[in-house]
């Protein structure tokens, strides 16, 4: 009887003794339970082999021509889809993707190399291009020259882009999260409208037009009328239209035409 | 003559222009907007994607499917502490655990370890996976927000209740004792039966007050014994019966 009222009492005063002690954080904590928590597993980089310069290369302002020659604008090399280099290289994952047509002067590629190689991180992270060096010539007459006198002498030289080119590709052991803000920053500065692409997001762009062409529910398609000339409409078509089916017009391209 | 040039010019049916335009590739300028024709604009138009119409919303039409996870460590080794704790334990009270402090708890588990009664937290995620295949799947229902469990091998509810007094934020909801499932209620009741062995006691001594009660009436004298046999006849006898309740309807043979 008296050992047990002892050892209540001493609890009692223990329990005060301790409560004074610690003060109020103690009083205020709260118990929480055990919870679970799942982590995710991280890439695999196994596969991936760095290349001996993973930096953009310099790329020449003039190109080695034997002769220079002038040459007319053939703005036909800035019209339509692009030809090439459209897809992903094997090594590449994230790039831009030009939205139209354009030509690239070497002020452009310098701002993205110096951007790029300033900001990525050489030993887990690539970058090429996937453009030509600037070989199409343009000429211009001085300021302040009189009209007339002939053609002018070359100024300078560029690349042209058809839409949906690369521009250019990085890869590495990396995710998008990583290079998505340097290439934002330059696909902005680029003289035709451009997107940050990654291997899949490019694959299901593509993809994502070949369902909007085979679920449309409009029966009247431009390809039906313009190939049945419906009320003599190929008189203001060309054979691009034809092809093209509206999609694009010169450098222009309308993403949201099927 | 001239009046039959004239009839031939009005009847004819169809007039195809003497002068038609060619178009010239080097006027496709690609540098900006042309001004589209009239004609092409209306092409546009009329040719414009159509989506097609939205289905039902996902999981109108059949509920989500139910993510399969695989199984973490940790999840089943929990699970095995609380099979072992349900299988190990004959009184397994669940209590709702009320903002209750540190402090306040561990004066609790003190008070509570004195009479070898734990206090054990699982997960309700955990609870609500071993709950249902067990025989105690009656006991999900009292798994809801913070849940604690005391637990102990013997069933000291009485214990248990004078040191839940002291903290008022430990709510008991329900117990599994001896594999009996009792509310609040009857958890209280249990707590004022007598122990068992004063029961068996009280069962006993009436069983044998009736034996006694008749051993003595038979060591009485014959007589006795015959007079109070002959008042019980009278008593039973049909005539008694019916002189005793002469309310009753004489029963028809």
């Amino acid at each position: 009887m008296f050992a047990s009222l002892r050892t209540a009492f001493s609890g009692l005063a223990i329990s005060r003794t301790s409560g004074c002690s610690a003060g109020g954080a103690l009083t205020h904590m709260k118990v929480l339970s055990v919870g679970l928590k799942t982590y995710d597993v991280p890439p695999d980089y196994s596969g991936v082999v760095m290349p001996e310069k993973p930096k953009l290369k310099f790329i020449n302002k003039v190109p080695n021509f034997k002769k220079v020659k002038k040459e007319m604008k053939r703005l036909n090399d800035i019209r339509g889809p692009a030809k090439g280099a459209d897809k992903f290289t094997e090594k590449g994952q994230y790039g831009i993707v030009a939205l139209g047509g354009g030509f690239l002067h070497w002020g452009h590629i310098e701002m993205m190399r110096l951007t790029i190689n300033r900001r990525m991180d050489p030993r887990t992270t690539y970058a090429s291009w996937r453009i030509n060096a600037p070989y199409k010539p343009i000429t211009a007459k001085g300021l302040g020259k009189r009209m007339g006198g002939g053609k002018g002498a070359i100024d300078h030289y560029v690349s042209p882009v058809r839409t949906g080119r690369l521009v250019l590709e990085m890869g590495g052991k990396i995710e998008l999260g990583d290079v998505e803000p340097v290439l934002k920053e330059v696909a902005k500065k680029l003289p035709f409208p451009a997107k940050v692409v990654s291997r899949e997001s490019l694959a299901a762009m593509y993809k994502e037009h070949e369902e909007r062409a085979a679920n449309n529910q409009n029966p009247w398609t431009f390809e039906t009328v313009a190939k049945g000339n419906m009320m003599g409409v190929r008189k203001v078509l060309s054979s691009f239209d034809l092809r093209n089916h509206g999609r694009y017009a010169g450098k222009f391209f309308y993403p949201n035409r099927v | 003559m001239a009046a039959t040039l004239c009839g031939k010019l009005i009847t004819r049916p169809a007039w195809l222009p003497l002068a038609q335009s060619v178009r010239h590739g080097s006027k496709a300028v690609t540098r900006h907007r042309k001004p589209v024709h009239f004609l092409k604009q209306k092409l546009l138009a009329v040719t414009e994607y159509i989506p097609p119409k939205p289905g039902p919303p996902p999981g109108a039409l059949a509920p989500p499917p139910k993510r399969e996870q695989e199984e973490s460590g940790l999840m089943r080794i929990l699970k095995r502490d609380i099979e072992a704790v349900f299988k190990d334990n004959t009184m397994v009270a669940v209590a709702q655990n009320n903002s209750a402090t540190a402090e306040d708890m561990l004066l609790l588990k003190h008070r509570l370890k004195k009479h070898n009664i734990n206090v054990k937290f699982f997960p309700n995620q955990v609870t609500r996976a071993f709950l249902p295949g067990s025989p105690y799947r009656n006991m999900e229902t009292l798994f809801v927000g913070p849940t604690v469990l005391l637990v102990s091998k013997e069933p000291k509810v009485k214990q248990m209740l004078l040191a839940l007094r002291g903290s008022p934020q430990i709510v008991l909801l329900g117990a599994s004792i001896e594999n009996t499932l009792l509310s609040r209620q009857g958890i209280l009741a249990y707590s004022k039966l007598p122990a068992i062995t004063t029961t068996q006691g009280e069962l006993v001594g009436s069983l044998t007050l009736m034996t006694s009660q008749t051993a003595s009436m038979l060591r009485h004298h014959p007589a006795h014994l015959s007079a109070l046999l002959q008042q019980y006849i009278k008593q039973q006898s049909p005539e008694a019966s019916a002189e005793q309740s002469p309310a009753q309807p004489p029963e028809a043979v």
